[in-house]
Order: C-alpha cells, then structure tokens, then sequence
C-alpha cells in the first residue's frame, strides 16, 4: 500500500522541477504621484496604440532560455493617464490617430517604447538592479501630420535586498524608471525645439 | 559531585566566550566630522527634510538609513519635526527626483521661483533640507561554516568574520537663505563574527544603526545650534 506522502510527493515533484524551468512573469505595478507643475493651455488626445498596450520584454539567460517576461505596458498608460491631466488642461484618451480629428483638440500624442534593456546582479557584478527604456514620443496635428518627434531615455535603479525576490527588484527598479520618465517628460516638453516653436506660433 | 563541579565550569567558560564575542561585537568605532559654514536656528512651527542622494551609478543612500536618521532627529523633548522622505517626493513630484534634484544650494534659487515648489515648501514648513549620501559596504569576509543534515538531525560547525563599513556624508541647506550652511560626515566600521557549533550564533556589529544614532545625534544639536 502506498503511503499517502509517497503520493503528495509524486504530485509535487514534476510541479517543482517545470516551475523551476519556466520563464518568471514580471508585471509592472506601482503607483505614481500627480506632477506638481503649471498647466499648459492645451487640449490633448491621447492614443495608447496596441505596441505600447501589449508591451512586454523577455530576458534571455546567459545560456539563451527564457528568464523572466517582463509586462509594462499596462504601468505605462497608468503613468500617462497620471502625469497629462496634471500637464495640459484637457486630455482624452482616442482609439486612433484618425480619431483625434473630431475630437476637438489642439494636438495627439502618440507614446511608444522603443528598446527596453535590464541589467541583472548575476550577471553585471554590481549589487543593483537596473532598468533602462527609450521611448519615442510623437506629437501630431489633428490631421496626422508631425509637429514634433522626438526621443526620450529613462533610468531606474534598486539594490539588492535579502529577503527581496528578483522579480520584486526588477519591478521596484521599473518604477524608478518611470518616474524618471514622467519627471522628465514633464519638465522637458515644452522644451522639444519643434514643440516650443510651435506653443510659440500658436 | 566532581562531574556537577566541571560541567558547570564547562558552562561558564562557554558562557564566558559567548559574552567576549558579544562585547567585541558590540564594539563598533564610529567618528563624526563637522563643518559649519553658517548659522542655525529652527523655529517651532519650522521642518526639515532628509533626502538620500541617489545619482551615483552603481549604489545609492538606502531609504531605510534616511528614515532612521529622521526618527533619530525627530525623538525627544528637543525633536525636531521631520517631513517624511516619500511624502515630500511625492508632493514635490518631478522637482526632487534623481535626475531633475538640485545639486548645489545655490539651484534651489531657481527652483524656488517656480510658484508650485514654492507654495508646497511652504506648506511643509521646510527651513533646512538636509542631503544624506553615502552607503554601508561589508568587507575583509573570512571563514566558512558547514551545515549537515542526517536522520538523526541536523548542526553546523564553523566560524564566520566579516567588517561592516558604514561611511556617510550629510549636507545641510537652508532652504530660507538658499545656501549650505554645514556638512557633518560620519564613518563607522565594525568586525561581526559568526560562530557555530551545532547552531550558528549571530554576533553582529551595528554598524549603520551606530552611524544613524551618531549622525541622527549630531545633525540635530547642528539645526539647533546657533
């Protein structure tokens, strides 16, 4: 007769050793503060296009499996939707870019990721974690055309914790980065040359 | 009676080494360095705030040393009222960030013509913003301990040293005056060791915990001053 452990064993056992084989899935959660700077006289549409929705990086170990899959598209429209109230007098949020031209807005902004890069402990040395994404921004008339594009890199970073799992560093230190991104898209604008000369013609 | 006699020897000499490992542990050197470059002084209705400096690549001052020096400066009949680290982050959202925080006294000029920044420090009451930078490395590790696991149970049998080195630097700006009005650094090093038979004993240094009482200490009879 078998001993029921034998049993809960045999259950366990392949559990144990396909987890320990599997890919980690990392999304990003955290919550961001509302910027606290003037507004400018401005009503925007936004479009969250598919690319930036679904976002998702994967990190290949040194050996080239699946280490960790990383989903940030979702924390990204969370800090957009945080960071353009507090920036511009009105924000909508469209479907597409064809969309915006009915809406009644001055301009639309199109936010996408372009590269997004991780640095593990394991294999950097160093005893932090380290996110790194660049982005292209686009700002559009409502009939499509280009006023400004242009490019944006944001950095966060978090030490190595005991007791602290990888997948939460890789998050923390994902926060960081989009904090980075908001401060700088917030102060930084109005500066984009194409842009200042816009806000200047208007 | 001679067998009671020894064993309770035998105890108090383990006893007695326990007790040296834990007062040599204990032992932690800690120096504290001031500058002043001007006058202090707070107010009751006035604040400060700790901020850590995060810039640096490849480290950056723990969220958990700023808040204890902020607890250390904000305890007794003479605390100060300290703005949590976070919460003034957050308030001053993006002008107090890693990449967008003023670096010298004479920025927060600038920084203070903005209407928001303005308003906000207000509301806080903030006098002094005080920038702690720096980290707690562990150096020189020696030894190794073993653990095994049988049927009959389990031990372990070894001997762990390590050096602990706590090294601080705090800047003090007068957010009234925008200018540096002090520094005040502190360095702690201490020697925790590890040793185990059956059980692993922690004897561990409270090296960053000394530089927090001492810098906490320092920092506030500093605001105060005079």
């Amino acid at each position: 007769m078998n001993h029921p452990g034998t049993a809960i064993v045999k259950l366990l056992l392949p559990a144990l050793l396909l987890s320990a084989c599997g890919a980690s899935s990392v999304v990003i959660s955290g919550s961001f503060p509302t910027p606290n700077i003037g507004k400018l006289p401005l009503s925007l549409a936004v479009v969250y296009d598919d690319t930036l929705e679904e976002f998702t990086y994967t990190e290949y170990s040194e050996t080239g499996q699946e280490e960790y899959h990383i989903q940030s598209g979702q924390s990204h429209i969370e800090l957009f939707n945080a960071i353009l109230p507090a920036m511009f007098d009105r924000v909508i949020r469209v479907d597409a870019v064809e969309e915006g031209a009915g809406a009644g807005v001055d301009a639309i902004f199109v936010p996408n990721i372009e590269e997004f890069q991780l640095a593990l402990p394991a294999k950097t040395r160093l005893d932090v974690y380290e996110v790194w994404i660049k982005y292209n921004m686009r700002l559009l008339t409502t009939e499509g055309d280009y006023l400004a594009d242009w490019v944006l890199t944001s950095y966060g970073k978090t030490p190595t914790e005991t007791f602290v799992s990888t997948e939460t560093a890789i998050n923390d230190a994902a926060i960081v980065a989009l904090r980075d991104l908001a401060s700088t898209f917030a102060l930084s604008f109005a500066q984009v040359p194409e842009i200042s000369d816009w806000l200047a013609n208007r | 009676m001679n067998a009671l006699k020894f064993r309770e020897t035998g105890q108090g000499k383990a006893g007695g080494l326990l007790l040296l490992l834990a007062l040599i542990a204990g032992c932690t050197s800690t120096t504290v360095d001031e500058f002043r470059q001007g006058d202090t002084g707070i107010e009751s209705h006035e604040s400060v705030v700790i901020l850590g400096r995060r810039q640096a690549g490849n480290r950056e001052t723990s969220s958990d040393f700023v808040e204890c020096v902020g607890d250390r400066l904000a305890q007794g009949v003479d605390g100060l009222s300290v703005v949590p680290e976070q919460e003034f982050l957050d308030a001053m959202f993006p002008w107090f960030e890693p990449r967008t925080a003023p670096l010298q006294p004479e920025h927060l000029g600038r920084l203070m013509v903005e209407e928001q920044v303005a308003l906000t420090m207000r509301d806080f009451g903030v006098r002094y913003i005080i920038w702690v930078d720096g980290f707690t490395e562990t150096l020189n590790r020696v030894g190794s301990i073993s653990c095994t696991v049988a049927p009959g149970g389990a031990g372990c049998f070894g001997y762990g040293s390590w050096e602990d080195d706590a090294s601080f630097n705090a800047e003090i700006w007068d957010v009234e005056n925008y200018n540096g009005v002090g520094q005040i650094s502190t360095d702690a090093t201490g020697q925790s060791f590890m040793p185990a038979i059956v059980i692993p004993i922690p004897l561990i240094a409270r090296v960053e915990a000394n530089a927090c009482q001492r810098l906490g200490d320092q920092l506030k009879s500093f605001v105060i001053g005079g």
